[in-house]
């Protein structure tokens, strides 16, 4: 198993967000987290590399060695790639200059991406790659963010809400994107609402509720039981 | 060393190639203005010089780890009093002792920055002030060691005994070096650490950076050039001052930082050649010239925030649209 979280909480100051999440990641595997906005999808991948959250109880394992006390740099430099819901661009610095920030760690164990490989996957960012960040498009910005964060070598990537306001042709270049590195055998959690994106990319599904884990299984399961889709899903 | 990598590599050297298309002409220029003009005017390059060194290295932090330091000239004062003090206490030979006061400064900037960087924002700009006001006082106290409010002097013929034209140049030489170096550092991968850090320090750090690490280095860099800085100054006047720790001296920096132009290289250097002129210039005109110097920050403020440099850089975009 890549990664194994067991009654994980989490807090915000004093306002715990997480009250009991387990997750198993297996290698090569591609994880959806799905559950409405504010149940605590994005908190959990925060919790996992220690960005801007304070981890309170449970335990994260990842390749068989505790995350604990662990700053998030040096969960990333173990092998978990990030790409938050907000994208983080650096703005003023071109888009070469954003994909060489990342430093990448030799290992063995790791598939070691480099910019021209990334350039294939999204040939976009080829083309404007002396454009500064900050004025590319919402799409663009995206795949900037993931292939940044390829160039880590992760072992898991993480991506919160990947076509999160995007246009909707973007959106489906980004979920072609997240299927051809789920084709390179990259392990994946992904943060997502769109049920095709779950179809398309997901081994399994884990549906998160009010800061805890309620539901677990495979993407058939999850399609077999509409129940579970309006209770956890829908607006009520 | 693959063709890729070779690539790579090439395309990083060419990145931190400075344009010599402006360095050359800068530098003929300060070389035929000390040569032509009057001694007192070449002590004052010589100053500006000084300053655009410890401008750059505070615009090191400013501009490109968004780090306002409020304590710079700590790493100024101890430059001086490191060469000194070494010279006077230690027994070194001056000629030795101009390394001394750089890495004294560099020192510094390790134990304070390592105490500064764990904070952010008007935190982390209070640190660097209390660890400035500390230097200062002890400079300023501890008569036995650093002669206190009196300074060391006499200790040297100020400029190791060259003329004024001559020290210009030695410290055209050095302040080129510098600053070419402090450029090398902006362009390259740990430069770029330091603009990624410095723009959002958590996304940095989701890429694997520790941003604390990248920021004490930068500021370690940035107190050893304030350093040389320092060490230069006080080889000029062949003495040392607690004032050279003092708030003054931070401030200004700091406002050379701002006229010059931030999130600009060339900020410091800009900002110290003009606040120097004002200085020597308005003063003469008009007593009170930090009233015209308060006018000019106002007026920057507003309307150019990005200072001359920015000012320069729309000038020349227009008139290369005119063209």
């Amino acid at each position: 198993m890549m990664l194994r979280i067991s009654d994980l909480r989490a807090a915000y100051g004093k306002a715990e967000v997480l009250h009991g999440i387990d997750l198993e990641v297996g290698l090569g595997e591609v994880v959806c987290l799905i559950g409405r906005n504010g149940v605590g999808k994005s908190s959990t991948m925060k919790s996992i590399v220690r960005d801007q959250i304070a981890v309170t109880g449970g335990e994260i394992i990842f390749d068989d060695r505790s995350l604990a006390g662990m700053r998030a740099h040096e969960v990333i430099r173990r092998g978990v790639g990030y790409v938050p819901e907000d994208r983080r661009v650096f703005a003023s610095l071109s888009v070469l200059e954003n994909l060489n920030v990342p430093r990448p760690v030799a290992a063995a164990d790791r598939r070691r991406w480099t910019v021209d490989e990334v350039f294939r996957l999204f040939p976009q960012l080829h083309d404007y790659r002396h454009r500064k960040a900050g004025v590319m498009s919402g799409g663009e910005q995206q795949m900037l963010s993931i292939a940044r964060s390829l160039l880590t070598c992760p072992k898991l990537l993480l991506l919160d809400e990947p076509h999160e306001g995007l246009a909707p042709k973007i959106a489906e270049e980004v979920v072609d994107a997240i299927v051809a590195l789920k084709r390179e055998g990259v392990s994946m959690i992904v943060s997502e609402q769109a049920l095709n994106t779950i179809r398309r990319c997901a081994d399994r599904v884990y549906v998160i509720d009010r800061g805890m884990t309620v539901w677990n299984g495979s993407v058939d399961g999850f399609y077999a039981d509409p129940e579970i889709t309006r209770k956890f899903l829908m607006v009520q | 060393m693959t063709g890729q990598d070779l690539k790579t590599w090439r395309a990083k050297v060419a990145r931190a190639t400075v344009s010599w298309r402006f360095v050359v002409p800068a530098l003929a220029v300060v070389l035929a203005i000390n040569w032509m003009a009057s001694t007192s005017t070449s002590t004052m390059m010589t100053e500006i010089m000084i300053m655009a060194l410890f401008a750059s290295s505070l615009n090191l932090l400013m501009s490109f780890g968004h780090m306002v330091s409020f304590g710079h000239a700590a790493y100024f004062g101890l430059g001086a009093y490191g060469f000194t003090l070494a010279v006077v206490r230690g027994g070194v030979p001056p000629e030795l002792a101009l390394a001394v006061g750089p890495l004294v400064a560099a020192l510094g900037g390790l134990v304070f920055g390592a105490l500064c960087v764990r904070l952010t924002q008007i935190y982390f700009a209070m640190l660097t002030l209390a660890c400035a006001q500390i230097t200062y006082t002890v400079l300023f106290q501890w008569y036995d060691f650093t002669g206190g409010d009196t300074g060391i002097t006499g200790f040297m013929i100020p400029r190791f005994g060259l003329s004024e034209k001559g020290y210009a140049t030695a410290v055209l030489a050095v302040v080129t070096l510098c600053l070419l170096a402090l450029w090398g550092i902006v362009k390259s991968p740990l430069g770029l650490s330091i603009r990624a850090v410095g723009q959002d320090r958590y996304r940095a750090e989701a890429l694997g950076l520790g941003a604390r690490r990248v920021q004490l280095v930068a500021f370690v860099i940035a107190a050893f050039f304030a350093g040389v800085a320092g060490t230069l100054y006080s080889v000029l006047h062949g003495a040392a001052f607690p004032d050279y720790a003092g708030l003054g001296i931070t401030l200004d920096g700091l406002i050379m930082v701002v006229i010059g132009g931030l999130n600009s290289f060339a900020g410091g250097i800009w900002g110290a050649i003009i606040y120097e002129l004002l200085a020597t210039f308005v003063s003469k005109v008009i007593h009170e010239w930090e009233l015209v110097l308060g006018l000019i920050l106002l007026a920057i403020c507003l309307a150019a925030p990005a200072g001359f440099a920015g000012v320069s850089a729309r000038l020349r975009a227009m008139l290369g649209g005119i063209r």
